[in-house]
């Protein structure tokens, strides 16, 4: 008894972020799962009596109507195609630069390191709205980097601004602090006999690093790969501000879907699609997280 | 000559590096006080503060400025009475269904912004909850409960046991010993946890503006039609009024996020 007490009420003092997560996260991702395929009782009921081009069922058997509307349209498979696009490309960016950024502090240092290190973690300091904005007027016909161009003589200089080059710079710009931060914690974690061992074998800096510092900074990798490219499918704000009007991404598509044409059925069907997309990157944060927890279990 | 060329590759990347993160800033906080500006040069023809008069004197602006310093404490707040007594029980306790609670938890990160929102806004009209303020309240509390949970959890657990076990030996009850003791030692960690669950809430746009409009229009909200509705140099006014608080903020837990507590959060244990 005087064991189970503690235990029992631990749980309960550790339930209500997991229940508040339960109640407005799960419950509307479940009831978003099936309006998109035309079951419209509870908490869909008012969202289905204010919507547009519906395909609702009253029998037990959903209906694949919705998603027959939204994979029928082209806007949609451009949307889809430019999103994954975007997520690929913008996440390896981040991948690139915040294990080079890391790798430079971890072994050379200095103030070339700290500098790159402070540079990197300034978007964390700014709202993505602004920053979206101020990207949106930095790569502008009348931005900095234009004028920069025509200073130097170059007077068609690309335009950035309203393309999607200018949302992954965007994307990358937003996700940087976070892939920096977590790679040199990473990689400060490995002990340095660990590195000076590998060099003592008669290993060059680049084999050192590919056979210790790779394998031993999986997990904070992977986590920084799911994290950013989760980060980019559901974002808004930096398709919303930089993008062009079409084809955008599926952010800015969806919303415009549910409050611009009041289709929330089709809206919803695209929300899943995110879901899936990032389901299975999920899987793979999730993994690699178990099997960071197992190893250093204490 | 290898050292060399090295040296100017390295030089080279550190200036575009610093062109791409804090060029788009810099270059929009020119333009928060120029008058005219012709392209392509590379500052302003003419200063002016007039733009700054234009956006304190409009009372809507103003307005979604008061907004959302109610909104960040209350957010803030109810995240703390949610998620720290589950903190010390994550540091504290091993209990049956601990690691499920946890990637549970964690899963909440896994799901993409937009998609949820559209989700959450589908059940909220059921709940009659758009448009209201515990509508807002509720969106901008689910992006703290992480690290709301999460850092105060690691500042717990680094308290270390024996002191408690001293203050118990001396007579002190369980209450006395959580907060003459274990509290004060994982204040900071908490202060940081709390900081930033504030400037999420603060920052936080398309959540708010899906479930707050038109009643609720906080001021990162505002910025989408500002963009739209207003000159180039009142929405660079309002950005450098509304980046203000965020840049105070985080250079105070400046240390703690560049020590790797952060990145530490976002691992399970």
């Amino acid at each position: 008894m005087a064991r189970r007490t503690p235990r029992l009420r631990a749980l309960v003092m550790a339930s209500p972020p997991v229940l508040v997560a339960a109640a407005f996260i799960g419950l509307p991702v479940v009831s978003a799962v099936l309006f998109s395929f035309g079951y419209f009782g509870g908490f869909n009921s008012i969202l289905a009596e204010i919507g547009q081009h519906e395909h609702l069922v009253t029998g037990t058997s959903g209906t694949l109507d919705a998603y027959r509307d939204v994979f029928g349209d082209s806007e949609f498979r451009q949307s889809l195609w430019a999103t994954v696009l975007v997520t690929a490309a913008s996440t390896a960016v981040v991948l690139v630069l915040s294990w080079g950024i890391a790798l430079y502090l971890r072994l050379s240092g200095g103030r070339i390191g700290k500098m790159l290190a402070g540079l990197a973690v300034v978007p964390m300091f700014i709202p993505v709205v602004i920053a979206s904005y101020a990207i949106l007027e930095f790569y502008s016909p009348d931005g900095f980097l234009r004028s920069l161009a025509a200073a130097v003589g170059w007077s068609n200089a690309p335009v950035y601004g309203y393309t999607m080059v200018g949302v992954a710079f965007g994307q990358i710009w937003t996700n940087l602090p976070f892939g920096v931060l977590m790679m040199t914690s990473g990689l400060n974690a490995v002990p340095d006999a660990l590195i000076e061992a590998a060099r003592d074998a008669g290993a060059s800096t680049a084999r050192a690093v590919r056979s210790v510092l790779v394998p031993m900074a999986a997990v904070p990798t992977t986590i920084v790969a799911t994290f950013t490219a989760i980060g980019v499918i559901g974002s808004f704000t930096v398709p919303y501000l930089i993008g062009p009007s079409a084809p955008n991404m599926l952010g800015p598509l969806m919303t415009y879907t549910f409050e611009s044409f009041n289709q929330p059925q089709q809206a919803e069907v695209m929300a899943v699609v995110v879901f899936l997309l990032s389901a299975v990157i999920g899987a793979f944060y999730v993994r690699a997280n178990l099997r960071g927890a197992k190893e250093t279990k204490r | 000559m290898r050292m060399l060329i090295r040296r100017a590759g390295l030089a080279a990347f550190l200036l575009v590096f610093a062109l791409f993160v804090v060029g788009p800033l810099a270059w929009l906080a020119l333009r928060a006080f120029s008058g005219t500006w012709q392209y392509p040069h590379l500052l302003p023809d003419s200063w002016t503060l007039k733009w700054w008069t234009q956006v304190l004197d409009s009372a809507d602006l103003g307005g979604s400025i008061r907004l959302s310093l109610v909104f960040a404490p209350v957010v803030t707040f109810v995240s703390a009475v949610i998620c720290l007594p589950a903190a010390y029980a994550f540091a504290r306790y091993e209990f049956p269904g601990r690691r499920f609670l946890l990637v549970a938890l964690f899963a909440t990160n896994a799901f993409p912004k937009i998609g949820l929102f559209l989700s959450m806004a589908g059940v909220f009209y059921s709940l009659r909850l758009m448009g209201t303020f515990a509508g807002v309240v509720i969106v901008q509390l689910l992006g703290t409960l992480v690290f709301m949970t999460w850092l105060p959890a690691a500042a717990f657990s680094a308290v270390p046991r024996s002191l408690e076990e001293a203050a118990r030996d001396a007579g002190a009850g369980p209450l006395r010993v959580f907060f003459r003791v274990t509290f004060p030692l994982a204040a900071p960690g908490i202060l940081v946890a709390m900081i930033l669950s504030f400037l999420a809430s603060f920052d936080e746009a398309q959540g708010t503006y899906l479930v707050g409009a038109p009643n609720y229009v906080t001021m990162p909200s505002t910025m989408y039609e500002l963009v739209v509705n207003y000159p180039g140099q009142v929405a660079a006014v309002f950005s450098v009024l509304l980046a203000i608080p965020s840049v105070l903020l985080i250079a105070l837990v400046r240390k703690h996020v560049m020590s790797g507590a952060l990145a530490e959060g976002f691992q399970l244990r």
